[in-house]
């Protein structure tokens, strides 16, 4: 077990490695800085003077060197675009902001689908099954800028319930939340459906029905318990795709997350907080992956032998 | 039928009515409707179908509004867009442009993750650990930025966003192909397959194949509307396809600031992906449910 | 549940027909406010304004003052920091005279001449990248005379015009030495005092800029409200949504959505003057003598190809739609009517050399060798950044223009460290972009764009090479001008570029909240002259 965990650990090491090797490259194929960072009246000295101080006339392996060692003692060098942060503290600081944003998107999306999941599992391929179904999704077939936009018109402008963007107060919470949510209820639809009707096949619940307990309760209680776990299973990849919406969702409503963060460091080709985000997001991301196989193995020992 | 017991009984109990409805039950009509109306014929007979030429407009006539609304003519039944162009036409020549980038990406990514998939999954081992390690890689790259650094290295093309895209798709199919062929490698008929001398290529395709391709219908299936949400993101976020092209995706961001007043620009676009990804996800929900129950985290 | 279900899908079917039937929205607040909310599409946000180009000083005009003022009626330079100052005749020494009794913000003291000398150092700084360092670079000394007079001097001769550099619409701006003693460059990052009209209270980035009230100003001005606050929202749609819901009162829209504005009971505040031109630049155009770059069978490096496009453009149309109307043409790019070496004849001569006719310009282009068989082709690339969103507009229209004369333009949205990476590296001569620019006085914009001198290359050759040459070294003002007008007329004969619109910054407001607001336009921020806002009462 103990060597199955260090193969594992070390290969995902190798992963993030090389995840940093594609994101620094990545980033240096996209261009120069410079051309973002200069203004249009700036000379060809200025061009080498800055290029210097950057350190960008080096070569790339150097910089690479650089850039590795410093992030091994967690620094990924300082923003160029916002001039006098560190990338690291830049992240850090926004992180709040996406945790809270995909937090509350996730309970959104949980709270919605759960009961639809359920009530289209109980009656199978009926009238309900297909209308929930329909609204589940709907929400993975709107781009979900456009359902941000249209969400901020009709709450924010028409009827002025609640604040267009910002963050200034949990108000500002709903409009994005259900955004980034909306996106994710018909995959958690689709899970809890279908081990729903996994476990309404199993002996326990016939034996549960033959015992005379009502079928509300069978359903929502005996089903719904053993039936709530699947969805737990895939929250990586659950996770993954609310932090890769939240760069969409955030850019609209103007939430200042790690995602608006990352699209203007592209624009702006501000290296080091790309390096940081894609990194960190990688480094969150591998790290659940390795956890879910540790369990798995812990779980079953078959898998350790292999 | 006598008539009067018909008055007796509910309209809906009219035996073609309740026949009608089990065979709209059993198969997914409205998705495969939809489909072939928004997508299929439009995608084939764009030149003939569409009004207008998609690419040339007049700015006399821009943000013509739909044809019922005032100030709307026949000329262009669902409005111009800021350039004057025709929207209905535009969406017909995005269907062309929606289905060719979804389907080449999807297939070229389809064949590298299955390809992958059934070797990782057959070998085992090292070779295994190897490719599930790069599919970790692919999958935790966060995607959108990834394609954004990616255009603003390269450029935006037709190639760009394919290879976003091919890059974001190849690893669930190597994921989903290798479980289905680790559990099938241990069956009975593949272990007399290699007693009588079949090589591995051989196995791998004769016998593993065909038990993952449902799965992979499946996949696919769903993945074509995921796709045309990803190009339509990636318009949004500056990383598309070419501005001119009359991708649907495209269309949307383009208009989305005019949604208070000039709504018809990005609202049709918008119902059509809309429509076309509901209906795709319809189908491959129900292909599920017919071919492969036991699917279900994709 | 299945009444939640049914809800759900009432509220959605209702919420799309409400947005179908697109009704007028009254949320705008009448209410007096405390906080005035300014909607921008963003910028380089960071203190170290020596790091910090000339649009992005937006974030600095509420709390950095400079020397010189500017009036927001006729863009004046009027006094400042500084009460008066002189310029030596050979213009090599530029004396002001500070104002006394200005205090910085938090109690950091009065400004005197160190701080001015402090300030400029700043700008010498390793990572410095200014819009104006070229023109700081050639600064010899700053020296302190006494505690409320500072000299500049000049390496070689600085003409008047570059009074703008010290000026509202320049980038020096006044900080305090006091404080960069005491607590570096981290009180400049946290709490950075000035001496302007308001404050700074805090910064969020990625979202706003808070500023407060200054009562103790100089000026004799009563600000209206109590708060600043600057709001980042990149995307169009969100700020139009952000003044329409009253969440913020004054903002940048795109002039696209002009029209819509207005329609929505939104009011216009226009610049006094004009701020930038935009112009669709061709690569290629090198005719410098010994250019190694020059290809002369680039497209674009054929005079009638260049007529032909200039003349396949209906700019009244193009200016009544994309622009609504909102902009003037420009007959040569860069020279405004007071710019130096303006001549009054480019108009007529405009008209006749540039006018929309798309029958001629197919007639020269089949003249250049191009025709239904073998069409000129290219690749049109169009960018955004923020507040700058008419460039795409643009380059579809333009593409339409030109496929209406037989011409292939195939537009594509790059990004625009690409695009600049592309023409300054003079790989640019198979594409054609447009390029909107903030104005500048007329001699530097020439050295800027259409001299080798520059570093931008979209346009050069002998002529203006020799011509601005002479112009470097003269500092005869009626000479200049004369040199100046010839480089105008030789680039509007040669079809250098195709030059479109001049345009005014606009801004909107709810004109339940603001009254009036006079601000000049060319400020290094554009918007600018927040503590004139009036509010209705």
């Amino acid at each position: 077990m103990q060597r199955f965990i260090a193969i594992r650990f070390l290969q995902s090491l190798l992963a993030l490695w090389v995840m940093s090797i594609i994101v620094f490259g990545l980033a240096r194929l996209s261009g120069n800085p410079l051309e973002v960072m200069l203004p249009i009246e700036a000379t060809k000295e200025d061009y080498a003077r800055l290029e210097k101080y950057w350190g960008l006339d080096r070569p790339l392996h150097e910089q690479y060197f650089v850039f590795i060692k410093k992030a091994l003692h967690g620094d990924f060098g300082d923003s160029l675009k916002y001039q006098g942060r560190s990338a690291m503290e830049l992240v850090t600081e926004r992180l709040p902001a996406t945790l809270e944003l995909a937090g509350f998107a996730l309970l959104v999306s949980i709270v919605v689908a759960l009961p639809i999941g359920v009530l289209a599992a109980a009656a199978k391929d009926g009238k309900w099954d297909t209308g929930a179904k329909i609204v589940a999704l709907l929400g993975q077939s709107l781009p979900s800028f456009w359902l941000g936009i249209m969400l901020m018109w009709i709450f924010a402008v028409m009827l002025d319930w609640l604040p267009s963007s910002g963050r200034s107060g949990w108000k500002n919470l709903i409009l994005p939340g259900i955004t980034l949510g909306w996106f994710q209820v018909a995959v958690i639809m689709r899970l809890v459906r279908s081990s729903m009707l996994e476990v309404m096949d199993s002996e326990f619940v016939k034996l549960a029905r033959v015992k005379g307990i009502s079928e509300s309760k069978v359903i929502w209680k005996h089903c719904l318990r053993n039936a709530g776990i699947a969805p737990l299973t895939y929250f990586a990849i659950i996770a993954g795709g609310l932090l890769t919406g939240s760069v969409v969702t955030e850019t609209v409503f103007t939430w200042p997350g790690v995602g608006l963060l990352v699209v203007d460091a592209v624009r702006s080709r501000d290296f080091q907080v790309v390096q940081a985000v894609v990194i960190l997001f990688a480094g969150i991301f591998i790290l659940c992956n390795l956890l879910v196989d540790i369990m798995y193995a812990y779980l079953d020992p078959r898998i350790r032998y292999q | 039928m006598p008539l009067q017991s018909t008055r007796t009984m509910p309209w809906y109990a009219i035996p073609w009515v309740t026949e009608g409805w089990a065979r709209f039950k059993r198969y997914p009509l409205f998705a495969l409707a939809i489909l072939l109306f928004l997508l299929v014929i439009p995608a084939v007979f764009a030149p003939w179908v569409a009004p207008h030429d998609p690419f040339m407009g007049s700015l006399s006539h821009r943000l013509t509004p739909p044809v019922w609304q005032d100030g709307g003519s026949m000329g262009h039944i669902l409005g111009t867009d800021k350039l004057g162009r025709d929207i209905l036409s535009r969406i017909i020549y995005g269907a062309r442009v929606s289905l060719t980038v979804s389907l080449i990406a999807i297939f070229v990514g389809g064949i590298i993750g299955t390809v992958l998939g059934l070797i990782s999954g057959y070998f085992g081992g090292w070779t295994d650990s190897v490719i599930m390690r790069l599919v970790d890689i692919s999958l935790a790259l966060p995607t959108i930025l990834l394609a954004l650094v990616l255009v603003a290295a390269v450029g935006p093309s037709f190639g760009t966003v394919i290879t976003v895209l091919i890059v974001l798709l190849w690893a669930r199919y190597a994921r989903l192909v290798r479980g289905e062929a680790l559990a099938i490698k241990e069956l009975d008929f593949i272990a007399r397959a290699r007693v009588a001398g079949a090589s591995h290529a051989r196995i791998m395709y004769r016998y593993l194949f065909p038990n993952v391709v449902n799965s992979l219908i499946v996949l696919a299936t769903l993945q074509v509307g995921y796709v045309i949400l990803l190009e339509s993101s990636l318009s949004f976020l500056g990383a598309g396809l070419p501005r001119a092209e009359p991708a649907w995706g495209v269309m949307v961001s383009d208009g989305r600031e005019l949604i208070v007043t000039s709504w018809w620009v990005s609202m049709f676009p918008g119902i059509a992906i809309m429509l076309t990804v509901l209906a795709l996800n319809l189908l491959g929900d129900w292909l599920r449910d017919h071919l492969d129950p036991k699917l279900r985290n994709l | 549940m299945k009444s939640k279900v049914i809800s759900l899908f009432a509220g959605l079917l209702m919420a799309a027909l409400a947005v179908l039937a697109t009704v007028v929205p009254d949320s705008i607040q009448a209410a007096t406010i405390k906080r005035l909310i300014f909607a921008s599409a963003g910028f380089h946000e960071s203190n170290h304004f020596w790091t910090i180009s000339r649009p992005d000083h937006l974030q600095f005009e509420p709390f950095w003052e400079t020397l010189v003022g500017m009036d927001p009626k006729t863009g004046h330079y009027i006094p400042a920091l500084a009460t008066k100052w002189e310029i030596s005749p050979d213009f090599k020494e530029w004396t002001f005279h500070l104002r006394k009794g200005v205090q910085f913000h938090n109690g950091w003291g009065e400004f005197t001449s160190a701080d001015v000398v402090h300030n400029y150092a700043l700008t010498m700084s390793k990572d410095a990248r200014m819009t104006l360092g070229p023109f700081w670079r050639t600064v010899a000394e700053v020296k302190p005379i006494d505690r409320y007079t500072v000299k500049f001097v000049f390496k070689t001769p600085a003409l008047p015009t570059n009074l703008y550099a010290f000026a509202r619409s320049g980038d020096l701006r006044m900080s305090s030495k006091a404080q960069w003693d005491k607590e570096g460059i981290a009180g400049l990052d946290k709490m950075p005092a000035g001496t302007g009209p308001f404050q700074y209270v805090s910064r969020q980035t990625g979202l706003n800029i808070v500023f407060k009230r200054n009562a103790k100003h100089w000026s004799d001005n009563k600000v209206d409200f109590e708060e600043l606050e600057f709001r980042i929202a990149r995307e169009e749609a969100t700020r139009l949504a952000l003044l329409l819901s009253g969440d913020a009162h004054i903002g940048d829209l795109p002039r696209e959505l002009h029209k819509d504005a207005l329609a929505k009971g939104l009011k216009r505040f226009s610049s006094s003057l004009p701020v930038d031109w935009i112009s669709v630049y061709m690569g290629g155009l090198w005719f410098t003598t010994g250019d190694k770059s020059f290809d002369p069978k680039a497209p674009f490096v054929n005079k009638k190809v260049r007529q032909a496009l200039n003349m396949a453009i209906n700019r009244k149309e193009l200016l009544n739609t994309v622009f609504a109307g909102r902009a003037s043409l420009a007959y040569v790019s860069l020279y405004v009517p007071d710019s130096e070496g303006w001549n009054p004849k480019w108009e007529s001569k405009f008209n006749e050399l540039y006018a929309f006719n798309p029958k001629k310009s197919r007639e020269l282009l089949k003249e250049a060798g191009y025709g239904p068989n073998n069409p000129l082709k290219f690749e049109f690339w169009a960018f955004t950044e923020p507040g700058e969103s008419e460039g795409p507009a643009v380059a579809d229209a333009l593409a339409i223009y030109f496929k209406n004369v037989g011409v292939d333009a195939q537009v594509q949205m790059q990004d625009w460290a690409k695009i600049r990476a592309t023409y300054r590296k003079k790989k640019s001569e198979k594409i054609m972009w447009p390029n909107i620019i903030g104005w500048r006085p007329s001699d530097i914009g020439i050295k800027d764009f259409y001299s080798t001198k520059g570093n931008n290359h979209h346009y050069e050759d002998d002529f203006i090479e020799k011509a601005y040459g002479q112009v470097a070294k003269s500092t005869d003002l009626k000479e200049r001008d004369r040199l100046m007008r010839s480089i105008g007329d030789h680039m509007q004969a040669e079809y250098a570029d195709i030059p479109l619109f001049w345009f005014r910054n606009e801004v909107f407001a709810s004109p339940k909240v603001v009254a009036s607001w006079v601000y000049p336009g060319p400020t290094a921020g554009r918007s600018s002259h927040f503590e004139l806002v009036r509010l209705v009462k």
